[in-house]
């Protein structure tokens, strides 16, 4: 990119708009008149749901129907400038974001513009160090167990004060919460690419306990080094009781963990490795123990370590000693740096943020990348982004059932606070995450979770993301603990055209101009005309601004990034 | 992606399919008219079709160990190799002489003692593979001279001329399965509950919100498109479904799972008669037992084997008469070893035990015994390739070719069906 504001087109209004006035204040009323047999009909469905099942949000207003004519005049109005709604990012710079945080929010313009523009705004997210970490920080504390021991959670657990599945779910809400609201986005994207790829999922026997050490491990690492990353991932307690190797022992090695590592983490089936080598493997594992159920302390045990030569691809090593610390340090080694591992972390680094199929070239090229920076995942990153295939790729990623949470947290900027109950935002986007089809970290098997549309596109994961997004288009679940933009705050003027509407809500919610498609389902989801003239009276802002909201976030757009 | 001009979908075949099922899914709203005819134009297509026969894939995901769930206790090597986690052969029930049930697995044996469940042993993928992704991925393309990503159950469906996608189910999983990926339209729902369409409620009585999202999702292109234009047309097909009682039928009690849900919903998805030909059923139940797998008091075999056995049970009892259309059959991506590990579990191995239950089935304990060798790598072998067991459900329960469903496949007979 050129100059430095290139990235950053201040966009106007193309329509026209009636009056000049900021937006009015909320009409704080409006949403909670209804009619009393709706009252009546929605407390039964309130029911129904319920009893379906607790995970699910409910509606607790009714919409109404809408009135089929304004409560404002509709005549022809002078055609006076447009307000300014703010800068959005040109079609380049929204492609990077939405790639690289967790969705669009109308306040990445502003962060885009004081970092001088989408390459100077992406090269400082590329070094988080100098970003405020004020909001993780923070919401570390609104959960004990976040940064609680294993022992303190067991503790825990055994006393009756908090299960270890709930540790886990505290975990995993955190780190939506962090991608929702972390200003280290880039980060946190990296994070989470990385907590699938060497996926321990909590719910598993005992996980639980090591789950948020671990993710916060990979936090650490991740905009670092994979050789340094798979080393502390591998020999991590979350990764040894989730694949078995806590309890491995040399008389009888249990091949789970040592298996995985060669197949999912690093050099992939294509690299031919043998079933004698899958053996070595989990031979050079053995000896990283954790004392299961009982006091869960974390130990090397030189008694379990399995010794004699061992080979696994290109790798041997006579394995003498009984601490096998230096040869699993010389074998994860191994294993970061040879070219069958850089091509699969190039190919998912691609299919993440690229396509679902991405050129054997691009492939090939990143590879290239990661090893001629010694597996550090920074110049990948930069050789990804400035890849022509990036740049044709805009949309082509479906977001799973989490990521279209966190970008509709983010679009409808809902403002989420430390929970005091258990419905509470922060607590209950956990359920939704898992009523549209899958927790952050719930894919029970050791391959993560998949990263193809057609994974994220059955009936259930559609139909499930259009309740959620109705339901937080209404602001009716959840609303604990959480702020939710007044329905009259949406309009840009106290007067606007139903069209201009759009055009500003499509800014605001997707970052992008209305598509005349868009115009169109918004016009049929309301009942309104272009030129219809709204205001914060109008039964538009009244009652029905859900099913206008709605229209944004279920559209192809949002439900892509 | 609405910002993009409409382009040329990448597949005809889906966009034509797609938008004749949103049609139908819109004339079926009934009072639909008043939003009818700006968008399609085309026919709609023929209402769901009855479903005569019905083949229910259930997916045991983890390589479920076939050696403890149907025992060989005639096989003197089963107990030198498992010493301590092996089932006694007085515990079995159903024994033949040579092999017995799990004792969890007492709910089948009323359908057992029928002649309706088979045990297919030594099973599975001709060639071993011990990776689960790579062998699910095998099992569920079943077609290892191509490339396409075509699963077996969509070229099932595309062996006739009915177009629904309600033609095959997959349930208990919002990510359909590779055995369902393909050029033919499916259905895959974590439950029939959720198939409705969220503010197409009684406030809406106009039909804007379904009106608003065809508009949006009509000419949407790719995977992504075809997802949300068959959601919104599937709201109207499945609302027979959704008419059926969620309460199990003849006191019928499944386990209180995901599988249990999964079975239940097939069930009354099956009573609705929409058309639905296959039904997957995705079972994530534990069955990776490297550790703990246990014995009779404890571990987790116990568990999942019970809960396996109740569940279909309770499906057979639910559907009552229904029951003489449906054929069940399990399919796990492959066996553990013969020896146990240290860890009281099983690592990776090769053959394993198909079920066959329900309708057409002979019953009994069916597939060529290899003999059972115990050292340290030993794994049961495979004498009877998967695909023949799912050959036979293919010919003679749903009266397909060998050639189309699994091409290139010369299938041995089984005698696993009447």
């Amino acid at each position: 990119m050129g100059e430095a504001a290139a990235g950053l087109v201040t966009r106007r209004t193309l329509g026209r708009v009636t009056g000049t006035a900021a937006a009015t204040t909320a009409l704080s009323g409006a949403l909670l008149v209804g009619l009393p047999d709706e009252a009546a009909a929605v407390a039964e469905r309130r029911r129904k749901r319920r009893k379906k099942r607790r995970k699910k949000h409910r509606p607790s207003t009714p919409t109404t129907p809408t009135p089929t004519t304004p409560t404002s005049p509709t005549s022809p109005t002078t055609p006076t400038p447009p307000p300014d709604v703010g800068p959005v990012l040109d079609s380049r710079g929204l492609h990077l974001v939405q790639r690289f945080t967790g969705g669009w929010t109308s306040g990445l313009a502003a962060e885009v513009a004081a970092a001088g523009g989408t390459d100077q705004w992406f090269a400082a997210q590329l070094d988080p160090a100098g970003i405020p970490d004020d909001f993780s920080t923070a919401s570390a504390s609104w959960w004990v167990s976040i940064l609680a021991s294993a022992q303190d959670l067991w503790a825990r657990d055994r006393a009756g004060t908090e299960g270890v599945w709930v540790a886990n779910a505290n975990y995993e809400r955190w780190s939506m919460l962090r991608r929702m609201y972390s200003r280290r986005q880039v980060l946190e994207t990296m994070a989470n690419f990385w907590e699938h790829h060497l996926h321990a999922p909590g719910e598993a026997d005992g996980v639980a306990l090591f789950r948020s050490d671990y993710g916060r491990m990979i936090r650490r690492h991740a905009l670092g080094r994979f050789d340094e990353l798979l080393l502390e991932a591998t020999t991590h307690p979350a990764m040894g009781v989730y694949l078995g190797n806590a309890v491995s022992t040399k008389k009888a090695p249990n091949e789970n963990l040592g298996r995985e590592l060669l197949e999912l983490h690093t050099v992939g089936r294509a690299a031919g490795y043998t079933e004698d080598d899958v053996k070595s493997s989990a031979r050079i594992l053995t000896g990283y123990r954790v004392d299961m159920w009982k006091t869960w302390n974390v130990y090397y045990d030189t008694t379990a370590h399995w010794t004699g030569p061992v080979t696994v691809l290109g790798f041997s090593d006579p394995n003498a000693s009984a601490d096998g610390r230096a040869v699993t340090a010389a074998y994860l080694h191994y294993l970061a740096h040879h070219p069958s591992t850089a091509r699969t972390i190039a190919r998912k680094l691609a299919v993440r943020f690229v396509s679902d199929d991405p050129s054997a070239d691009l492939v090939d090229h990143l590879a290239q990348v990661y090893l001629a920076n010694d597996t550090a995942v920074v110049p990948v990153l930069r050789a990804l982004v400035a890849s022509a295939e990036f740049a044709e790729a805009a949309g082509a990623k479906m977001r799973t059932p989490d990521e279209d949470l966190v970008a509709t947290y983010r679009a409808l900027e809902v403002a989420v606070h430390a929970p005091t109950a258990g419905d509470s935002a922060a607590n209950a986007m956990l359920w939704q995450s898992s009523g549209i089809g899958m927790r952050p970290f719930g894919w029970t098997r050791p391959d993560g979770r998949p990263d193809r549309a057609e994974a994220w596109t059955s009936v259930s994961r559609m139909l499930n993301s259009f309740d959620v997004h109705y339901t937080m288009s209404g602001g009716w679940w959840p609303t604990k603990d959480a702020e939710y933009r007044a329905p009259a705050a949406w309009l840009p003027a106290a007067s606007v055209r139903f069209d201009d509407l759009v055009e500003h809500l499509s800014c605001k919610l997707l970052g992008r101009s209305a598509s005349a498609v868009l115009q169109t389902a918004a016009a049929q989801a309301t009942g309104l005309t272009a030129s219809t003239v709204i205001t914060a009276d109008h039964g538009l802002v009244r009652w029905n601004m859900p099913r206008l909201l709605t229209v944004f976030l279920d559209s192809p757009t949002h439900f892509t990034r | 992606m609405d910002t993009t001009p409409a382009g040329k979908p990448c597949c005809e075949e889906y966009a034509g399919l797609s938008r004749r099922g949103l049609l139908k899914g819109v004339l079926g709203a009934g009072a639909a008219t008043a939003f009818f005819g700006t968008t399609f134009t085309q026919t709609a297509y023929a209402a769901t079709q009855s479903a005569d026969r019905v083949l229910v894939v259930l997916s045991l995901r983890g390589a479920a160990d076939g050696l403890s769930l149907v025992v060989p206790y005639g096989d003197a090597a089963y107990y030198t190799a498992r010493p301590r986690i092996a089932i006694p052969a007085a515990s079995l029930l159903a024994p033949d002489g040579f092999f017995g049930l799990h004792p969890s697995l007492a709910p089948l044996v009323p359908l057992w003692n029928a002649g309706k469940v088979a045990a297919v042993h030594a099973t599975g993928l001709p060639v071993a593979n011990r990776s689960h992704f790579a062998a699910m991925e095998a099992l569920e393309d079943a077609d290892p001279g191509s490339s396409a990503r075509v699963g077996w159950i969509n070229r099932l469906i595309g062996t006739d001329d009915y177009e629904n996608p309600l033609q095959a189910v997959g349930m208990g999983f919002t990510t359909p399965i590779t055995a369902m990926y393909g050029p033919e339209g499916t259905v895959t729902t974590s439950r029939v509950d959720d198939m409705v369409l969220a503010g197409a409620d009684r406030w809406d009585p106009e039909g804007r919100r379904p009106l608003s999202l065809n508009t949006l999702w009509s000419e949407a292109p790719g995977a992504v498109g075809r997802g949300g234009r068959s959601a919104i047309a599937a709201v109207d097909d499945f609302a027979p479904v959704r008419a059926i009682s969620a309460t199990p039928a003849n006191g019928a009690a499944y386990s209180d799972d995901d599988l249990g849900q999964a079975l239940a919903d097939a069930a009354r998805t099956i009573k609705a008669d929409v058309g639905a030909e296959v039904i997957s059923v995705d079972h994530d139940g534990g069955w990776d037992m490297h550790a703990n797998l246990g014995t009779l008091s404890w571990g987790t075999m116990l568990g999942a084997a019970g809960a396996l056995a109740t569940s279909l049970a309770a499906f057979f009892t639910d559907l009552g008469p229904l029951g003489d259309r449906v054929t069940v059959v399990t399919i796990s991506e492959f066996g553990r070893r013969v020896r146990e590990n240290a860890n009281y579990g099983l690592d990776h191995g090769h053959g394993n035990v198909m079920f066959v239950l329900g309708a057409g089935v002979r019953g009994g304990y069916r597939g060529t015994w290899p003999g059972l060798v115990d050292s340290l790598d030993a794994d049961l072998a495979v004498t009877t390739d998967y695909r023949s067991v799912l050959a036979e459900l293919v010919t003679k329960r749903l009266g397909r070719s060998v050639a189309d469903v699994f091409p290139g496949f010369a299938p041995e007979a089984v005698g696993a069906l009447l």
